[in-house]
Formats: C-alpha cells, sequence, structure tokens
C-alpha cells in the first residue's frame, strides 16, 4: 500500500484526503427531503420547476459516472449514451408493457407495423422489479463484454474513445429503424403511470426529483469513498502509468473492468430515471453529439473531482435550458467557444479556478498543484 | 421526291371505310419482312389519300395499318420521308384533323390549314373538325414511327440517341425494313449496335428459323434485363418454343449466358462504387492518419474540413458564375487549389490556436476538435442555411458508358476515383521523396528524438495538420458531383474515417490505402443486401474483432516511443 501510494505521489494529481464531495452529498440529500416535503404539502416548487431540476440531477448522474472512468481511470468514453440509452429504454419498455396490460392494445408505433403483439423480449416487463433487475444486468454485460475486448486487447486512449464513439453512432442508426420494436424514429412516448402513480401528478414528479437527486448524492457519497479505496488509488494509478503498475506485478484489467461496467449501470440508472420525468425516449440520446457533450460537462467541472463533473454538468444543463430559450442559434457558438476555452486554459475545468483562488488563499504555505495526466 | 400527289379532300365516309379495308388486304400480304430497301418499286395500292383516311378513323386496327403503309412505302422508296415525318407528327400532336360525317381531313399548320396529302393551303369556314383519339398502344406505334423517320431523315443529329431509346424500349413494335434503312445510314457506332439489337429483338419471332437463331444469339450478346426478359417471355412461351427443336436450347444457353453477364455486371458495379467511396474516404482519412501518427491526436473536425472543400468548390462556381461564365464548366478543376488552400489554412489556424496547446492531453483535443466541428457546422448553417447545395455537373463528368448489363460507369465517380489516385502518387511522393516527408516520418517514429537531431516538430506538426485538412478539402471537391452538400454532410463520413485510420494503423499510406478499399467495399456490399446501418454494424464489429489481434492496425509502424 505504501509502495502503491508513493507510486502515485508526484504524478497526476493525488487524491485529497478531505474532498468537498461529502458536503455536496449531504447538501443534497437535504434538498431531496425539502422538495420532497414541500411538493406533498403542495408548496414550494411548482411541477414543472421541480420536473426540470429532476432531469438535470440524472444528467448530474451521468457526468458522475463518466468521471469515475475518466477523471480516476483516464479511459475516455464519447459513447456513454449508450448505456443512458440501454436504462431508458428499458423503463421505457415496462411502462409501454403495463399500458398494454391494461389497454390490450399495443402503443402506436407497433400498430403502424401491424403488429398486434409486443415482441418477445417484452416479457415480464410488467414486473418493475424485474426491469430493475435487466437494467443493472443488461447494461453490466454489455459493459463487461465491450470492456474486456477492449481492455484485453489494450486498446487505450484515443483508440478507445473512438470506437466508443463509433458504437453508439451504429446503435442509433439501429433505433432508428422502426422494425426493432422500439419506436424506431419517434421512440416511445405517451407513459402515463409508473408503479400505479400517475406520472402527471404532483406527488410523483416530487418523488422522482427526490429520487434522482438522492440517487445523485448516493453516487457522489459512494463514489468518493470507492475512489478513496485502495481500489480507487489503483484505478489512479492506471491513469497515471498503467505499464508501470503491470511491470510491478499488477492485474489492472479487473480494476479497470469494475470501474467500467458500475460506471456503465450507474449511467444506465441515470437514463432510467431521466425518461419517466422526460416522458420520451428516442434515438437522439444515442447521437455521438449527448455523448461528447457528457465529456464536455466533465472537462468544464474538472476530471477527477465528481463534484465538478456534477456541477460541470449541472451548470452546462441550466445554461444551455436558458440560451436556447432566448438566443437558440447563438448557444452552439457559447458551447464551442467555452469548450476551447476550458480545454485550453483551464485543464482541470472550473475547479481550476478554485485551485487557483485556494493558491491564492495557502500562497504562504507554498502550496502547489499540479496539473492532472489524462 | 413525290411520286403520288392525289387528292381525296372529299370522300364519303363508306367509300373511306371500303378503300381502307382494301389496301389492309393488300398491305398485310405485301409488308416485306426481309429487309430489301435498295428497289424503289411503288406499292400496289398505296395512296396517301387512303392512308390518311386510315389514319383518321380513331380505329386502332386501321391507323396501325396506316403507320405501317406509311413507314413500308418510306422503306421501299415509295414515299417522301418528310411528308411521312410530317403526317406522323400532326397525328401524335392533334394536328391532323378529321370530320368522320364529311370525311374532311385537314392538317393544321399554326393558324392556316393544309390538305393532309398535297400540304397545299386550304381555306376552312367554320370550325375545325376534331383529332383523332389516339390511344395507347397506336401512340406507341407513332413514337416507333416517329423515331425512325427521324433517323432516317437525320442519322447523325442530336434527335438520334434519343429516338434510338425509343426503338429500345418499343422493340416489339418496330418496322424491320424501315430499321434496315436506318441501320444503313446510321454512322455512330455505338448507336449502330444498339439498333442491332433492336434489329435482332424484332427478329425473335421472324418467320424463319435461322434468323430466329441468329437473333437469339444477337440478343445475348447484349445482356441487359430487358433483353433477359425478352428471351425469358420466349422460352415461356409453349407455342412459340415448339415451332422448332432448336428454339428451346438456344433460349436456354442464351439466358444462362446472359445471367452470367449480369452477374459479372452487378459485380462489377458494386466494386465501382465501393472504389469510389473508398476513394473519397481515403482522402478524408489520410491526414487523420498521418496527424494521429504524428501528434496522436484525432481530428474530430475532420468531416467539417471536407464541408469545407465542398463550400469552397461551391464559391468557385459561384464566383465563375458571375465573374467567367465561359470558364463555369471547368470550375470542378478550378475549385481543386482553393479548396485545398482553403481547407489547409483553416486547419493550420486550429492547429496553431487550439492543438498545439493539448499536445501532452491527445484525449481532451477529441473535446476541443468537436468544439470546434459544432462551431463551422453552425458558422455554415447560419451563413449558407442548411438546405442542399445545387452543383453543376460540368459537362466533361455527365453521363457514363456502360460497360456490361446494368454496370455503368459515370464519369464523376471515375473522376473521383482517379483524383484520390493522383493524390495517392502525390502523396507517397511527398512522404518518401521530400524532406518535409522524411521530417514526417522522424517525428511519427520518435518525436523526442527528431528534435534532437534538429527537426523542429512543431513546425512540421503546423505543416502537416494543413496538408492533412487540405487532403480533406479535397475529398470535399471530388464528392460534389455525388453526394449531397450541407451543414451536415461530415458526420456521415468522420465514423467511416475513424475506422479506416483504427483499421489501417497510422502513419503509412499502405495502411490507409487497403483499409479504405476495405470499408469502402464492405459498405457498399453489404449495404443492398441487409441495409446500411447492417453494413456499418458489420463493419464496426469487424474493426473490433480485428484489433484484437493487431491493434496498432493492419500495418504497424515500428518505432521506439
Amino acid at each position: 500500500m505504501t509502495d502503491l501510494d508513493s507510486l502515485i505521489e508526484g504524478r497526476g494529481r493525488s487524491i485529497a484526503t478531505q474532498g468537498a464531495a461529502p458536503t455536496v452529498a449531504a447538501v443534497l440529500a437535504g434538498l431531496a427531503v425539502l422538495i420532497l416535503v414541500t411538493g406533498m404539502l403542495d408548496t414550494g416548487l411548482s411541477v414543472y420547476a421541480m420536473n426540470l431540476i429532476g432531469q438535470a440531477a440524472t444528467f448530474g448522474l451521468l457526468a458522475i459516472a463518466l468521471d469515475l472512468i475518466w477523471g480516476f481511470g483516464g479511459i475516455l468514453s464519447l459513447g456513454h449514451g449508450l448505456y443512458f440509452a440501454i436504462g431508458g429504454y428499458l423503463i421505457a419498455m415496462h411502462m409501454v408493457k403495463v399500458a398494454f396490460q391494461v389497454t390490450g392494445t399495443p402503443p402506436d408505433f407497433m400498430l403502424f407495423m401491424g403488429w398486434t403483439d409486443l415482441p418477445f423480449y417484452y416479457a415480464f416487463m410488467e414486473n418493475f422489479f424485474y426491469v430493475a433487475l435487466v437494467i443493472v444486468l443488461f447494461t453490466g454485460v454489455v459493459a463487461f463484454v465491450f470492456g474486456l475486448i477492449s481492455f484485453r486487447s489494450k486498446v487505450t486512449g484515443v483508440y478507445f474513445a473512438i470506437i466508443t464513439q463509433a458504437l453508439v453512432y451504429v446503435a442509433m442508426l439501429l433505433f432508428f429503424r422502426n422494425d426493432t420494436g422500439f419506436g424506431g424514429n419517434n421512440g416511445m412516448t405517451g407513459f402515463v403511470e409508473l408503479l400505479g402513480a400517475s406520472l402527471s401528478d404532483r406527488n410523483t414528479v416530487a418523488v422522482l426529483c427526490a429520487i434522482s437527486i438522492l440517487v445523485v448524492a448516493l453516487a457522489l457519497f459512494g463514489l468518493n469513498m470507492l475512489v478513496r479505496s485502495r481500489f480507487g488509488h489503483m484505478l489512479v494509478a492506471i491513469r497515471d502509468d498503467e505499464a508501470r503498475l503491470r511491470f510491478l506485478g499488477y492485474e489492472t484489467i479487473w480494476v479497470k473492468m469494475l470501474a467500467w461496467c458500475l460506471s456503465g449501470v450507474l449511467a444506465a440508472i441515470a437514463g432510467a430515471l431521466y425518461v419517466p420525468q422526460v416522458g420520451i425516449i428516442n434515438p437522439r440520446v444515442l447521437s455521438p453529439e449527448l455523448s461528447v457533450e457528457i465529456a464536455v460537462w466533465v472537462a468544464i467541472g474538472g476530471r477527477g473531482t465528481l463534484v465538478g463533473a456534477f456541477l460541470g454538468a449541472i451548470v452546462i444543463t441550466a445554461l444551455k435550458f436558458l440560451l436556447t430559450a432566448y438566443v437558440p442559434e447563438l448557444w452552439p457558438f457559447i458551447l464551442s467557444a467555452l469548450v476551447v476555452a476550458v480545454v485550453v486554459f483551464l485543464p482541470n475545468g472550473f475547479y481550476d479556478l478554485f485551485e487557483v483562488l485556494r493558491r491564492g488563499a495557502r500562497r504562504f504555505k507554498g502550496a502547489k498543484t499540479v496539473e492532472a495526466g489524462e | 421526291m413525290k411520286i403520288h400527289s392525289h387528292h381525296f379532300s372529299c370522300m364519303s365516309r363508306g367509300h373511306a371505310s371500303y378503300l381502307t379495308r382494301l389496301f389492309v388486304t393488300l398491305t398485310i400480304g405485301l409488308v416485306p419482312l426481309s429487309g430489301n430497301a435498295g428497289a424503289p418499286e411503288p406499292v400496289p395500292g398505296y395512296e396517301r389519300a387512303a392512308v390518311v383516311s386510315a389514319l383518321c378513323s380513331g380505329k386502332t386496327k386501321q391507323m396501325t395499318a396506316g403507320i405501317n403503309d406509311i413507314l413500308t412505302a418510306v422503306s421501299n422508296k415509295a414515299e417522301d420521308s418528310g411528308w411521312a415525318a410530317t403526317i406522323i407528327s400532326a397525328l401524335g400532336h392533334k394536328k391532323l384533323r378529321c370530320s368522320k360525317k364529311t370525311g374532311l381531313a385537314l392538317l393544321e399548320s399554326g393558324d392556316a390549314y393544309q390538305d393532309p396529302s398535297t400540304l397545299s393551303a386550304v381555306t376552312l369556314d367554320g370550325k375545325a373538325p376534331p383529332a383523332p383519339f389516339v390511344n395507347l398502344r397506336v401512340r406507341a406505334n407513332l413514337d416507333v414511327a416517329d423515331s425512325l423517320l427521324s433517323l432516317i431523315r437525320d442519322p447523325v443529329g442530336d434527335g438520334a440517341e434519343a429516338a434510338v431509346v425509343v426503338l429500345e424500349k418499343q422493340f416489339d413494335n418496330v418496322h424491320v425494313p424501315l430499321l434496315t434503312l436506318a441501320l444503313a445510314r446510321i454512322t455512330d457506332p455505338d448507336l449502330k449496335a444498339r439498333l442491332q439489337v433492336v434489329k435482332a429483338l424484332k427478329s425473335l419471332r421472324a418467320p424463319d428459323m435461322d434468323e430466329r437463331l441468329a437473333a437469339i444469339a444477337a440478343v445475348a450478346e447484349n445482356p441487359t434485363e430487358r433483353n433477359r426478359t425478352a428471351l425469358v417471355t420466349l422460352r415461356q412461351d409453349a407455342a412459340y418454343v415448339a415451332e422448332d427443336p432448336r428454339l428451346a436450347k438456344a433460349l436456354d444457353s442464351a439466358i444462362s449466358e446472359i445471367d452470367t453477364w449480369i452477374q459479372v455486371g452487378h459485380v462489377g458495379s458494386v466494386l465501382f462504387s465501393g472504389l469510389s467511396y473508398a476513394s473519397i474516404l481515403f482522402m478524408a482519412s489520410l491526414g487523420l492518419a498521418v496527424i494521429f501518427g504524428l501528434m496522436g491526436v484525432i481530428n474530430l473536425a475532420q468531416g467539417e474540413f471536407i464541408m469545407i472543400g465542398s463550400y469552397t468548390t461551391y464559391l468557385v462556381q459561384e464566383f465563375l458564375r458571375h465573374a467567367a461564365p465561359g470558364l463555369l464548366d471547368w470550375y470542378l478543376l478550378i475549385a481543386i487549389p482553393f479548396a485545398f488552400i482553403a481547407t489547409a489554412l483553416v486547419g493550420m489556424v486550429v492547429e496553431a490556436t487550439v492543438i498545439r496547446h493539448l499536445y501532452r492531453r491527445p484525449l481532451m483535443t477529441l473535446l476541443a476538435t468537436w468544439a470546434i466541428s459544432l462551431f463551422l457546422i453552425n458558422l455554415v448553417r447560419v451563413a449558407f442555411g442548411t438546405q442542399n447545395l445545387e452543383f453543376i455537373v460540368p459537362s466533361f463528368l455527365e453521363g457514363g458508358t456502360r460497360v456490361t448489363a446494368d454496370f455503368f460507369i459515370t464519369w464523376s465517380r471515375l473522376f473521383a476515383i482517379v483524383f484520390s489516385g493522383a493524390v495517392l502518387v502525390l502523396s507517397w511522393l511527398l512522404l518518401n521523396k521530400t524532406r518535409l516527408g522524411l521530417y514526417i516520418r522522424a517525428v511519427t517514429e520518435n518525436r523526442d528524438m527528431a528534435g534532437c537531431v534538429g527537426v523542429s516538430a512543431r513546425r512540421v506538426d503546423l505543416v502537416s495538420f494543413g496538408i492533412g485538412s487540405g487532403l480533406a478539402g479535397l475529398a470535399g471537391l471530388v464528392l460534389t458531383p455525388i453526394y449531397n452538400v450541407n451543414p451536415n454532410m461530415g458526420t456521415n463520413f468522420i465514423v467511416d474515417s475513424f475506422m479506416v485510420v483504427v483499421l489501417g494503423g497510422v502513419g503509412n499510406l499502405a495502411g490507409t490505402v487497403i483499409s479504405a478499399l476495405g470499408i469502402g467495399q464492405i459498405n457498399i456490399f453489404i449495404e443492398p443486401l441487409y441495409g446500411a446501418v447492417a453494413a456499418k454494424i458489420i463493419v464496426l464489429l469487424m474493426i473490433i474483432v480485428f484489433i484484437q489481434f493487431r491493434p496498432e492496425g493492419i500495418f504497424a509502424v515500428k518505432g521506439r516511443k
């Protein structure tokens, strides 16, 4: 352990002993309780606002999931939209199946195909716990297979990133087809209820929003513990010099695999929380643009910080929401300028700004930070 | 060459139908099926007035026979082809007016009227009679007659090819003696060959068995779907096959011969379009591969550099349209330096302002170049709009040539292939025969060591990035006649280009060429079988499997990193 720690020291950003993550997680948990209580008591935020906050929270979770493998493991995925979409489509299938059992007619997109019954893979989908299990297991298996193939042949860095992007692109093309049973181009929409609760009901919205925030808080807290454990140190060591670690006799592939699969499952959970709140899922969540945007959140917020990634997602989503409402044609220019500026001048995102400020405050102690490696 | 100039401008109805019936009986026996067009013998019973009244009848059988009579007379040099063309065209364009009551026939010519037989002016009191109804069957005969006459009258003119196309479609209605005459007059070897096929198709039902067998053999030499259908129809016609035992055998071998050639043509056309896609892919990914080998940077904006090349080409076209319309036809060639330089400049600016700072953080360059691509797409969208640009197809790239069956080589695709071949040769020379190429290879193999012996790696980076971007611009130029050009076009190419780089490895031409060819061909080959989505999935799966065995690509450059 001491050997490993000394190995990590001096290369890249060492993991701070005291992070902001527990504090932020606690604040978020408090916020979740507040929203739950005010939501139930019919005071506080509007349904619309709670819905937006809930969606933003799922994006935050998505960003944290990517930060685990990119910020700590040094593995950039430009295809995390794939896992997000798997979670989203699976929960949508659950809601479609329940609606089918109640009404007896398949959704419109299947009627257009001339189908009178749901395809076989909708079997047991009416059972929420089965679906929850499938979300975790299926995503885990997909991530496991892809991770094993890539990591076993030592595909890393830019190669890995563009292959993940190609994968999500191909998945998008596949889901654009109408004969897959997932609604094709238009996707699936018109969801009415989840677990017997009406999705338009104020209480349901409040609960979904609170659960989303709670899950993010849990993920922040849990992952913060994880990256501080021996496993986390291994992960950071892999990021900084995998060849050296291997030379020292460590089996790196299973550390990467675990982080990769965990990240995929978290992204899928984010998708499963997102879809009931936004009320639609279509192949556009599989577009390479969305997947790159996830990486942009993390890059802007700061890699390897968890809290930074979360804040990056929230800030960029909020900015996008506001700016596309007022100056829609300007948003792409602002986003691209922001990305280039952050990438060139703030290698660790806006987290660097805090670092700069903190450095100013502790100037006398001569504390210095080192730019993180990839 | 007017021989007959009788005119029966007024005739009783009964008289006309009697005459018509008379000459129908006469001519049916007389239509010569062998093509002796030489002898100028007058056709007994042929009279213009009688023919005109047949055309006026409005009955399919009589009108068809009338048209046939005119053509027979023309082929026997017993009728002026000019008059024949006039009357045929008049019938087709509803300029021939016939009164059923009085039997009066008139030829409308501008505001005036003529006698159809003599073409002498006629004054008309009152309303002109209606034009006879031309049904679809008669229309087909009219078109064929029109085309044949125009071929006879002007065998070298611009209308010749259009006429041949009509005859190819309507070979069943072709008048053989006149076709023989046209064959003798036409000079263009290509059109002549096509007319011979038309004649062979028509001769498939000739009464003489040897002529039929010869026709079958002649048709088999032209493997098209239409010819195959004609032969298969005959093969399935039990009565036809029963007429001679040799027919079935000849047809079977002819059909199998056509099948072979159609398959060859199909394979050829798949290979050809795969080759043209691969050549564009090659130009797009060569720059990507060189830059990746050099700096470890994947340029996600490469697709947008392709777009810049296309838009520069468009600007050159529009500039020439206004400034020098005479040169407009050559815009594609004139635009070559502009497309290259404009894209190269954009690339160099991107390198100098953004990429340079991310030298040790290749993953960040992915995000930075993604942002640049987002910026470029939206810039072009604001400046030009989202619609597809309209490009003129230069006259030297219009059309193509048929190799066999349905295998067409279109000049615009051939241009892309030849152009990328030239780019390949130039790139090879640049990389292997120039000092810059030496530097590029040196920095690719070992950046630090190259720096030690005095190579300015940063300058090599800049220039290579410029050249790589310029190549993408050239890809954008050659695809303008083939693909749609709009702000989002880059995204269609970028994933395939990545795959080329992953498969081909970095920093060497052979790998890029082979993997571009492979991916281009696989895409085009699988698309018609299982669809475009399946093609992309299969390519991706193959690459994922492939990198299990050769993670560095087909030809890994042996370097010390």
